[in-house]
C-alpha cells in the first residue's frame, strides 16, 4: 500500500503547475485548462484522505466536485465563445471591459 | 513493489503532461495533453482502492470535458493563432511567486498533514458502497447538482448564442461592439 503522502505531493506539484499556468499564460482556454488541473489535484487529496480514514464523504464530495467542474466548464467555454464573437480573441488581457 | 512502481510511472505522466499544458503554446496540444494527464490520475484513482470514481474519470473529464474544450478550440479556430508573449515581469513574477507556493505548499504538508493511521481492514469504495451513500445522506445535494447542471446549459445556451442579452450588456457603453 502506498503511503498516504506521496499523493499528497504529487497533488500539491499538480496543484503549483496549475498557479503557475494561471498566473503566466494569457490565453483564457489555457488558463481554463489550468484551473480543471488544480481541480484534479485537490480531487486527488480528498481521495488519498478518503482511503487513509476509511471515509466515504471524501469521495461522495469528488463526485460532486465533478459534476460541478462540468457545469463550470460548460458555462466558462461559453463565455469565451461570446468573448470571441465580441473581440476576436480570448486574450484575457483584451476582457477588460470593467477595467475602467 | 510493482504498485511503487505503477505510482511512479503515472506519477511522472501526470507531471509531464501537466507541465507541457503549462509551457506549450498550442491550445490543442495543451487540451490533449491534459487528457494524457488525467488518464495518469485515473490511474492514480485506481491505486487509491476507488474505482468507480477511476472510472468517472476517464468517462466525464477526459470524456466529456475535456472534448468540450477541444471542441470550443476547433470552433474558434485558435491552433493558427499565436499567444501573444506574456510581459517578462509577469513571467517573473509568475514562476517565482508559482515555486514559492509549491515549495511552502509541500514543506506545511510534509511537517503539519495529519499522517495517523486510520482504521484497519480493507476499504470498500465501488459502486454499490456509493450509491447507498449517495442515495441515503446525500440525495438533497445530488438534486441540487442535478438543478445546478440544468442552470448551467440554460447559462451556456444564453450566453453561447447570438442572443440579445449578452450583447446589450456588451454594448451598455455603446462603443464596446463594432460589428
Amino acid at each position: 500500500m502506498i503511503p498516504t503522502h506521496y499523493f499528497l505531493i504529487l497533488s500539491a506539484i499538480l496543484f503549483t503547475i496549475g498557479v503557475v499556468g494561471v498566473l503566466t499564460r494569457k490565453n483564457g482556454i489555457t488558463i481554463f485548462m489550468c484551473i480543471e488541473l488544480m481541480v484534479n489535484a485537490v480531487n486527488l487529496t480528498f481521495l488519498a484522505y478518503a482511503r487513509q480514514f476509511h471515509d466515504l464523504h471524501g469521495l461522495m464530495f469528488v463526485f460532486f466536485i465533478m459534476a460541478i467542474a462540468a457545469a463550470e466548464a460548460a458555462v466558462g467555454l461559453a463565455i469565451f465563445i461570446s468573448l470571441f464573437h465580441h473581440r476576436d480573441t480570448i486574450d484575457v488581457d483584451e476582457a477588460n471591459l470593467m477595467h475602467w | 513493489m510493482v504498485e511503487f512502481a505503477i505510482f511512479f510511472l503515472f506519477a511522472a505522466i501526470a507531471v509531464i503532461f501537466a507541465l507541457v499544458v503549462v509551457l506549450h503554446r498550442n491550445p490543442v496540444v495543451g487540451a490533449l495533453s491534459l487528457v494524457a494527464s488525467f488518464f495518469a490520475l485515473a490511474v492514480m484513482y485506481v491505486l487509491l482502492e476507488a474505482p468507480f470514481l477511476a472510472a468517472l474519470q476517464v468517462i466525464v473529464y477526459a470524456g466529456a470535458i475535456m472534448v468540450l474544450f477541444l471542441f470550443v478550440i476547433m470552433l474558434l479556430n485558435l491552433q493558427h493563432v499565436a499567444e501573444p508573449t506574456t510581459r517578462p515581469i509577469q513571467q517573473f513574477l509568475g514562476y517565482t511567486s508559482g515555486a514559492a507556493f509549491g515549495i511552502g505548499l509541500i514543506y506545511f504538508l510534509l511537517k503539519y498533514a495529519v499522517f495517523s493511521a486510520g482504521p484497519e481492514g480493507p476499504f470498500r469504495a465501488d459502486a454499490r458502497a456509493i450509491g447507498i451513500r449517495m442515495f441515503e445522506a446525500y440525495v438533497f445535494p445530488f438534486e441540487m447538482v442535478s438543478i445546478l447542471l440544468l442552470a448551467a446549459i440554460v447559462g451556456a445556451l444564453t450566453l453561447s448564442g447570438r442572443g440579445a442579452g449578452v450583447r446589450s450588456a456588451f454594448d451598455s457603453r455603446g462603443t464596446e461592439v463594432s460589428k
